[in-house]
């Protein structure tokens, strides 16, 4: 007979599934199509998210066979097998260190935009506040129940997106989208830079897989909750050339809500969709921004094993409201975000590189 | 409790019960008196002493008044013993004449044999007849229960148009029996156990043996052995002891007093608690979805059970939500209402001197003192506050200037949706939503409405109910429990139990229409 299990630390397959596009997809989609529209002749940019995406699911179905050979090992304990425990442990404080202002910045770009579409009186700082303490009330709880809100949340999200899709479907038009692939080779590696920006965070992977159940079934399951986050992008980025056409995106300052605005729900039950829409997103940004801080409370706790996780909340809370605080205009949020997502994606794949490699000199084969 | 008051508690009841002894003693007289002082000879305790027929053997009965079948131990006790004594030539040695009552004199269907004081404290005041025979130190209890019992009417609190109009009582024994008629399996468990230091009501845990999960039962039971408490007058007691936050707004056990509601949880694994002295019995571990599940749902054909299913989940969220929801949109975002809707609201709203944020709390506060106010009083007077509660939210305070109409067409609303939860102790966790989603409304808008929402969800996610997750089979996501849960699909293709309780026995039918 199994033990009564469904309420324990074990995350299932289908969590982890879910887990991958909800930590993806936050608040980088919403401006995404305006760069790619800026580095991208007319509706191209479909190209660079497809490949960077592939590129991403290969990534992601590595690390995931990586770290199902160390089934029940957290990211430190693996780490120091393959790589002695003085450098795990600085991995591990490099990642806390990374994903610390990748929170950050989440907060503060939902604050922004929450100021701009929904409370234009309210002050930045009290909008911020109150969703971070709503973030550090669900990292406090469980882990599992994190994936637990993913589950729950990214159904909704799912739906509004589609949504949004069906009503503008009136306002589509090909001719945006043509000519295909006039785009200079330059202008597809620079929209490759910009699209790799809406699928950092996958990082987590190093940390969560440790609670997966069956590790072995994991690999299949990340690789389609990659293709998930793949075709929302791409539909999303399609849709906003096809509606507004490409030089108007470049020019919009958030092109998915845009997009949202376009939306009239027919009987008029209620105008002013994107702020329905922008408010459903908060769910998904809220998703991000608990994973992403939750993974720094991890790391930290898997250093300093003696610290209650409470402890590690409560003292990482300040600085990560007083970094989200810190830039001041607009223009140096996008350049603080643009430096982080590149730090993770490239960190993401240098402890790949260096794990893989490592294991293979001193033959570490883990036991799954 | 510490040691302290536990040695202090222990010397009172000693100090109680100073001058008697522990055992009876083989003196008749002595064991009368020593039962008199014990209970200090109270109204309702009967006493009647007699002799064997053709003998001088003293014996004595004595028993509760009201409690006891008075006919069954003067028939086929007392009669026996005084007339059929005469057919046979009695043993003179004690022990063989109370092996002779014991066996061939008494038509009883329950006879133990007693030889404490607490024994036979405890057997007394359940309503059994005491027997004693001078010169034997050992009395007979005999199990003559009979009391006033009221009869089986149809549940008030869960009402059905189809299905059964059968309901719990107060009493313990019919409860059991009833349960029993719904479900013939031998595999039927009762354990008992007694609740109540003092007040010792017998409470049964029901379940179906090769169904439930072990561990399950053995952590239901767990929490019971460590209840500790004078007295449980209703199952409320239990729940409260035995949930798993106490902190938490949601029930996360269920109660009922619908016999087919307990037994369909049976059938899905789950254990029921039926206590001695209510109609209530209750049902753990109860999941979110539970909340919003009517017996009916299965009674009526399926399209009508899944479309009235659906109605609830929309009326829970306009529960919570809608007078939030006014108060964000007229105080925040009055652009994303619609411009017709947007001048007419401001229009009726010109008078009016609160902001909107005060005067959904002055309605929906007045709702609750109405609501309150008609479950408590009798029947007749209940009508009069339903009048004086539609004049004074329907009429006058919108012609006084108070409220505006669209505010009472809100109120009303989230009152309707809210009625239409059928769990009571579920709805009333939304009517206490309601008022942190307005705070949160007052405060930021809808902005504000959706982090409270996410609140909830982290809270529901954090809960569990007897171990189980609360908020399955949502999230952790049993995709197969979804045939029966928004929707609920034809009979037939519900076989399998829900896979969230794990059970031993995972099929309900073996083939199904699918």
């Amino acid at each position: 007979m199994k033990k009564f299990t469904h309420s324990d630390k074990t995350i299932t397959q289908r969590e982890i599934m879910i887990a991958i596009p909800s930590v993806m997809i936050g608040v980088g989609v919403l401006s995404m199509p305006k760069d790619l529209a800026a580095d991208t002749k007319a509706g191209d940019g479909w190209l660079p998210i497809v490949g960077i995406g592939v590129l991403i699911l290969f990534v992601i179905w590595f690390i995931t066979r990586f770290v199902a050979r160390f089934p029940g090992q957290q990211f430190i304990e693996y780490a120091a097998l393959i790589v002695s425990k003085p450098v795990a442990v600085i991995m591990t404080l490099v990642w806390a260190g990374i994903f610390i202002p990748l929170t950050s910045i989440q907060i503060r770009e939902i604050a922004n935009m929450s100021k701009e579409y929904l409370l234009p009186e309210t002050p930045i700082e009290i909008i911020a506040l109150t969703f971070f303490l709503v973030v550090i009330y669900a990292v406090s709880g469980t882990r599992v129940g994190l994936f637990r809100l993913n589950m729950l949340f990214f159904p909704i999200i799912t739906l509004i997106v589609l949504v949004v899709f069906v009503f503008n479907l009136n306002f589509f038009s090909i001719s945006h989208l043509q000519p295909l692939f006039k785009t200079s080779f330059t202008g597809f590696i620079k929209g490759a830079g910009s699209s790799i920006r809406s699928y950092i965070g996958f990082g987590i992977l190093w940390f969560y897989l440790a609670y997966v159940e069956e590790p072995k079934q994991t690999p299949k399951l990340a690789v389609i909750g990659t293709i998930i986050s793949i075709v929302i992008y791409v539909l999303l980025f399609v849709f906003c050339i096809a509606v507004y056409g490409n030089s108007s995106t470049a020019n919009l300052l958030y092109p998915t809500i845009e997009l949202a605005k376009s939306v009239e729900i027919p009987g008029e039950f209620f105008e002013r969709f994107e702020s329905v829409f922008f408010v459903i997103w908060i769910m998904a940004i809220f998703n991000t921004t608990s994973l992403t801080f939750d993974v720094s409370v991890f790391a930290l706790t898997s250093v300093f094993t003696n610290t209650s996780k409470l402890k590690v909340i409560f003292v990482l809370a300040p600085v990560v409201y007083f970094i989200a605080m810190l830039p001041q205009e607009l223009p140096e949020i996008s350049v603080f975000e643009m430096v982080m997502s590149y730090t993770v994606i490239s960190y993401t794949i240098l402890v790949m590189f260096v794990l893989t490699v490592m294991a293979k000199i001193r033959e570490v084969k883990g036991n799954g | 409790m510490d040691i302290k008051s536990f040695f202090k508690r222990n010397k009172k009841q000693a100090k109680r019960q100073e001058n008697i002894p522990a055992v009876l003693s083989k003196k008749l007289p002595h064991n009368l008196s020593n039962l008199r002082r014990l209970l200090e000879d109270p109204e309702d305790l009967v006493v009647r002493e007699f002799t064997i027929y053709g003998t001088s053997r003293q014996c004595a009965i004595a028993y509760m008044d009201g409690l006891t079948n008075e006919k069954l131990v003067q028939d086929n006790v007392i009669k026996n013993i005084q007339l059929l004594a005469n057919k046979g030539s009695l043993p003179d040695e004690t022990n063989a004449l109370m092996e002779m009552i014991h066996r061939e004199m008494m038509s009883v269907t329950g006879i133990e044999k007693v030889s404490t004081w607490d024994d036979v404290s405890n057997s007394l005041l359940y309503g059994h007849a005491i027997f004693y025979l001078d010169g034997f130190s050992t009395a007979l209890a005999i199990d003559a229960q009979l009391w006033e019992i009221r009869s089986i009417e149809e549940p008030d609190s869960e009402t059905v148009i189809r299905g059964p109009r059968d309901s719990f009582i107060e009493d313990l024994h019919t409860n059991l029996a009833r349960l029993r008629r719904y479900i013939r399996d031998p595999n039927l468990r009762y354990k008992t156990y007694q609740i109540g230091r003092r007040s010792k009501k017998n409470l049964v845990v029901a379940y179906v043996d090769g169904i439930v999960h072990p561990d399950l039962f053995k952590e239901i039971n767990r929490r019971l052995e460590s209840i500790d408490m004078d007295d449980a007058p209703e199952s409320g007691f239990v729940e409260q002891w035995i949930e798993d936050s106490f902190l938490s707004l949601f029930p996360q056990v269920i109660n009922t007093e619908r016999p087919d509601k307990a037994s369909a949880a049976l059938m899905e694994g789950k254990v029921v608690l039926i206590l001695d002295g209510t109609p209530f019995v209750l049902i753990a571990p109860a999941t979110l979805g539970n909340a919003l599940q009517s017996p009916e749902d299965y009674y009526e054909r399926w399209t009508i059970g899944s479309l009235i299913r659906v109605l609830r989940y929309i009326a829970a969220f306009i529960a919570v939500f809608l007078p939030a929801l006014y108060v964000a949109l007229v105080s925040f975002h009055q652009g994303m209402i619609p411009s017709k809707l947007a001048f007419s609201i401001a229009a009726t709203r010109e008078g009016v001197p609160f902001p909107a944020f005060i005067e959904a709390l002055l309605m929906v506060s007045t709702m609750e003192m109405l609501r309150e106010a008609g479950a408590r009083l009798p029947t007749t007077i209940g009508q009069t506050i339903g009048i004086v509660g539609g004049i004074v939210i329907g009429e006058a305070a919108v012609q006084a200037g108070i409220v505006s109409p669209i505010m009472v067409v809100v109120v009303a609303l989230n009152a309707i949706a809210s009625f239409s939860i059928p769990s009571y102790s579920f709805s009333i966790a939304l009517r206490i939503l309601v008022y942190i989603m307005m705070f949160a409304a007052a405060l930021f808008g809808i902005y504000g409405i959706i982090l409270c929402y996410i609140m909830i969800n982290i809270h529901v996610v954090n809960l569990t109910s007897i171990g189980v997750a609360y908020s399955s089979p949502f999230a952790p996501m049993f995709f197969q429990d979804f045939n029966d849960l928004i929707l609920r699909v034809p009979i037939p293709l519900i076989n399998r139990r829900p896979k969230y309780m794990q059970t031993e026995d995972e099929k309900s039918a073996d083939q199904g229409g699918a």
